[in-house]
């Protein structure tokens, strides 16, 4: 297993879906539900199986442009990793 | 209290079964097939669902295939909002049917198999049912669609689950359930004979994680443990009328699938009330809501609001009072009751070896002294 590269494009895993109202959005999967807010919001929603890895870091580091754009690249990896592991994403 | 919405349905459509699983679930008292509520009373029920804020319908029965209406009722609930997953033997389905249950929008299907031994599987089912699982996960494997395989554990078949991990990994799911049997309907009666002794649960235990280590983000394993042998009891249903209704074939609607058995709660039906007044203001979802009902050790306990006093059905079941302690709780008072069936469980390790018989009547016959088969509802 291992993080994504730049070239990987990540998605929603096979029966994982968006869900909910949109003021409380949900990622639904077999057992359970993830509400998601933020950041991991923003991620999950650029997760469309079209956007590489790389581009994806890139539109999020020119939207928080104060942040330390290593920190951000590391957070997200590490956001997806742990996602793949729990098959709600694929890259 | 505020009562948060139910998360999520578990529509129990129908009784009927073409298998006979000694470990089955339902209650021993099926619902009758001419009880069973129609295709306009289920997606009423599913549009009341998403309007109180539940996400997943879960569709179980019996075997919901049984119901030709199924591919109405799936699209019923996904124009509600709702996940749909099926949990089915499936029995009843080929991939004509399949493919149309997709396209009605079926987000998930769980399959269960009884063993990777074909004349064991059988022999636990009651049915020549192995094959043709085999060969549906084929046919699954072609659709868009995310696919579970669940794999019930007990003491006949837990001695080869690294052989059963292997069968199920080269069926390709995206997720594997290894569940322990849970101890109500047809598997309590059929304890002795299903009950693990220690030293296979050790086993077992050490051959799941073993598995979860070599399928980490291939395959994603779920382990259900038998609560005989844990420390604590496990949070039933995520707690009483917490998270999730159940409602029968006949529209009884239950916080969980044995809650019948206790006696003296009267349970509504969607037949007559609404479901936002059945979870929020009825009798029965309230009795063991919250924290008022809790007994000590319970009360006073800090593991209540992870575990909210084990299950009410397995208290009444075991000691004949569901505001007892679970007694699958090493702190109960009645702790001793689980006790002495693990002694039991462990004095011999003794397994059985399938039988195999030209028809049911015969298998029933041959099985007699080793358990009893679940029957169908009239």
């Amino acid at each position: 297993m291992a993080p994504p590269e730049d070239s990987s494009q990540p998605r929603l895993a096979a029966g994982c879906r968006w869900g909910g109202s949109e003021e409380d959005r949900v990622i639904l999967f077999p057992e359970g539900a993830i509400k998601l807010q933020g950041t991991g919001r923003q991620v999950l929603e650029r997760c469309d199986g079209q956007r590489t890895f790389g581009q994806l870091i890139a539109e999020l580091q020119a939207e928080f442009g104060d942040a330390d754009p290593a920190k951000i690249r590391a957070d997200i990896s590490q956001f997806l990793d742990q996602l793949r592991h729990k098959r709600i994403v694929d890259y | 209290m505020t009562i948060p919405n139910p998360l999520a349905l578990i529509a129990e459509i129908t009784h009927r079964c073409p298998l006979h699983c000694v470990y089955c679930s339902n209650p021993l008292e099926l619902a009758a097939t001419s009880s069973e509520l129609s295709t306009n009373e289920w997606l009423d029920i599913f549009q009341q669902s998403g309007k109180l804020g539940m996400l997943h319908a879960h569709f179980t029965g019996g075997e919901p295939l049984a119901r030709p209406d199924l591919t109405e009722l799936i699209a019923g609930a996904r124009a509600a909002g709702l996940y749909t997953n099926l949990i089915t033997s499936g029995i009843g389905l080929a991939e004509a049917r399949l493919h149309s249950l997709v396209d009605a929008g079926l987000d998930h299907i769980q399959l269960s198999f009884q063993d990777s031994r074909e004349d064991a599987a059988n022999w636990i089912a009651g049915a020549k049912a192995h094959a043709h699982k085999i060969e549906l996960s084929r046919v699954i494997r072609r659709h868009k669609i995310a696919f579970t395989v669940n794999l019930v554990v007990h003491r006949q078949n837990i001695d080869h689950l690294d052989e059963m991990i292997a069968f199920i990994e080269q069926l390709a799911p995206e997720r594997m359930e290894i569940a322990h049997t849970q101890y109500y309907g047809w598997a309590l009666k059929n304890r002795t004979a299903l009950l693990p002794t220690m030293a296979q649960l050790e086993t077992a235990t050490a051959a799941v994680a073993a598995a979860e280590k070599r399928l980490t983000g291939r395959i994603r394993v779920d382990f259900v443990v038998p609560d005989y042998y844990a420390r604590f009891p496990k949070a039933c249903m995520g707690g009483w009328g917490r998270r999730l209704m159940l409602i029968n074939p006949a529209g009884k609607v239950l916080p969980c699938h044995a809650a019948e058995v206790i006696p003296g709660l009267e349970f509504e039906n969607v037949r007559q009330q609404t479901l936002k007044f059945i979870w929020q203001e009825s009798a029965s979802f309230q009795r063991f809501r919250g924290e008022e009902w809790m007994p000590e050790p319970c009360r006073s306990c800090d593991q209540r609001t992870e575990d909210f006093g084990g299950c009410r059905c397995q208290a009444l079941l075991l000691t004949g009072n569901a505001s007892a302690t679970d007694p699958a709780c090493s702190l109960a008072p009645a702790h001793q009751i689980v006790e002495v069936a693990l002694l039991e469980a462990n004095s011999s390790t003794a397994v059985s070896h399938p039988v195999s018989a030209a028809s049911f009547v015969q298998l029933q016959q041959r099985v007699g002294d080793l358990w009893s088969y679940r029957t169908n509802p009239e």
